[in-house]
């Protein structure tokens, strides 16, 4: 098992070392500073404002930091995470191969099925910490910007209107990050199938992002309504159900084993896919 | 250390390798040689347990790499044609990556290897700015660690100067000799393999056309280069010596036995100046070309 960990951690070095990696996280800091000036306009915020007090709520209480970085945290992850994630997923088996190291790697004697498993874990701490410094960064930002406060959520599609009292919004926002991070692991799960397959990396990322626009696009068809369960958009929303008065916790575990189902076919059939793969 | 049973691989419909059976004893150097397409990439591919054969079976020390993949390649090394790193990194992170994917070493056994390789003052700079003869360096020294007891290298002086070539012949016969290594080789440079191998297997067209000792395909037929004077003379002097034959190059080929003494008395007798003779060595390369040109090959793969 230390071996393991061993591994696991070159793994990870292996993504962190490249400056691609920081110039993405750079990224992700440049976005949430636009999504920042966007809604610091007036007419975001006059919307913000309106819809707050209808509702009998003062403004002022509920345009915090925390909803301001609830609010980056959606959009960076939804225009920017699932590209960033599709691109490093892509890239976790196809590139190696690609580049000649797994032929290197696999002189030695190991599993292809241990490497798969390191890659794959390593994609999903990826995850983790992407997500991660998306969300403390937003929340850091809003705080700056903001202050403390209460926290303001609204997700039409998910019926969701929740308005959250100062005490408890940092602590709700913080127990949202990692439910996210679980969601954006399929995105990273799916990278990794095609990054198996005989493909290119960039073939790889590309088959992902189709997947997830398709699906998306499949999704919002009313026409598909009954399929709807079947769409993996559907439960990538569920981390947003932890802002709701009372969440509906039977749905959401329902939507993360439907998540987890997906990320582990997607390690199986990617393992066996390139179990059967010859190497030159 | 090695042996192959009628081994095979097909990619989609094109035949790769044919039924290929092969004997590496342990402690020798062996050259597997061949043209671009013949196949040695993919007998590699193969004895590492990276390509799936679609016939036959590699074993290594009697162990099944097909089926003990893991047990097979404990104590092996390889280096490919272009040995691929994580260029970002140095070569030192790079041993320390592919390392631990077989067990954790300890540092001096590293710097050992990379003393090796001839790599400590440069171990700790990044690959991308390594040039190709260092590449094959820190590949020679990842091959090396953990301490193997087969070492496959494919094409390892590939892109190497003169010196680079030398340097790579010395480091394979010093794995050999000092280290009692078994070595599977292929290469181009056919000098190269001749000087270090101890037998060959020469691949055409995805079959075996020859294994053994090279100095075997010689023969006992004696060869000379002759220059002599009036030449069309001396030639059709030549053509009516029974056995002896006479190439456009101008060398003679004599039969066993065959006292050299008795053609240059002919060839003086008959008022011819003999400005040289020369007895000649057939080549690896010519002996290679001969058989991979050869009428009497099997025929290509279907």
């Amino acid at each position: 098992m230390p071996l393991f960990l061993t591994q696991l951690r070159f793994e990870l070095l292996k993504m962190f070392a490249r400056k691609r990696t920081y110039i993405g996280f750079a990224a992700f800091l440049a976005m949430e500073t636009v999504i920042l000036f966007l809604l610091n306009l007036s007419k975001p915020k006059e919307h913000l404002r309106r819809l707050i007090e209808q509702n009998g709520y003062g403004f002022d209480d509920y345009y915090s930091g925390a909803t301001l970085a609830v609010l980056m945290l959606l959009w960076t992850t939804t225009l920017l995470g699932s590209l960033y994630l599709a691109l490093v997923a892509g890239d976790l088996m196809a590139k190696e191969i690609e580049d000649g190291t797994m032929r290197m790697l696999l002189c030695r004697p190991i599993s292809r099925i241990r490497v798969t498993l390191l890659k794959y874990l390593a994609a999903l701490l990826y995850t983790f910490i992407l997500i991660g410094f998306i969300g403390i960064t937003a929340l850091l930002a809003g705080l700056a910007y903001r202050g403390y406060g209460g926290l303001f959520v609204i997700a039409p599609e998910e019926q969701i209107f929740a308005l959250i009292p100062a005490g408890r919004a940092i602590w709700l926002y913080l127990a949202a990050i990692p439910l996210l991070a679980l969601s954006m692991a399929a995105i990273s799960s799916l990278g990794f199938l095609f990054s198996c397959c005989n493909m290119k990396p960039a073939a790889a990322s590309i088959v992902t992002l189709s997947v997830i626009f398709l699906d998306f696009i499949f999704h919002s068809i009313p026409y598909f309504e009954s399929l709807k369960p079947f769409f993996i958009t559907t439960h990538l929303a569920a981390w947003l159900h932890i802002f709701e008065a009372h969440p509906p916790w039977p749905r959401m575990i329902d939507d993360y084993c439907y998540l987890a189902g997906l990320d582990l076919t997607c390690l199986i059939l990617g393992s066996a896919i390139f179990l059967q793969r010859d190497l030159k | 250390m090695i042996r192959l049973e009628r081994i095979s691989k097909t990619f989609g419909s094109r035949p790769a390798l044919h039924e290929l059976s092969l004997e590496i004893p342990e402690g020798q150097i062996f050259g597997l040689l061949g043209h671009n397409g013949a196949g040695k990439s993919t007998t590699f591919g193969m004895i590492l347990g990276q390509v799936h054969p679609t016939g036959g079976a590699a074993y290594i020390r009697g162990i099944s790499v097909q089926q003990h993949r893991l047990r097979a390649l404990q104590g092996v090394g390889a280096i490919f044609e272009t040995p691929a790193f994580y260029d970002y990194l140095s070569g030192w992170t790079n041993l320390r990556i592919f390392t631990a994917y077989t067990r954790r070493l300890p540092d001096s056994e590293l710097l050992e290897a990379v003393r090796f390789a001839g790599l400590e003052r440069r171990i700790h700079d990044p690959v991308r700015v390594y040039s190709h003869g260092m590449r094959q360096r820190l590949a020679l020294a990842q091959a090396l660690l953990p301490r193997p007891d087969l070492v496959l290298l494919d094409e390892p002086a590939e892109g190497l100067d003169p010196e680079g070539i030398h340097e790579m012949r010395h480091l394979i016969l010093r794995l050999n000799r000092e280290h009692g290594m078994t070595v599977l080789l292929s290469s181009h440079l056919l000098s190269e393999v001749e000087q270090v191998c101890d037998r060959i297997a020469i691949l055409s067209q995805g079959r075996m056309i020859f294994e053994g000792k090279w100095t075997s395909l010689i023969g006992d037929a004696l060869r000379y280069r002759l220059d002599a004077d009036p030449w069309e003379k001396a030639a059709g002097l030549i053509a009516t010596l029974p056995g002896i034959a006479l190439a456009p190059d101008k060398i003679l080929t004599v039969p066993p036995g065959y006292d050299i003494a008795d053609l240059i008395a002919s060839l003086v007798q008959a008022g011819i100046k003999i400005r040289a003779l020369e007895p000649r060595k057939q080549s690896l390369e010519e002996i290679y070309l001969e058989l991979v040109g050869s009428p009497t090959l099997p025929d290509p793969l279907p």
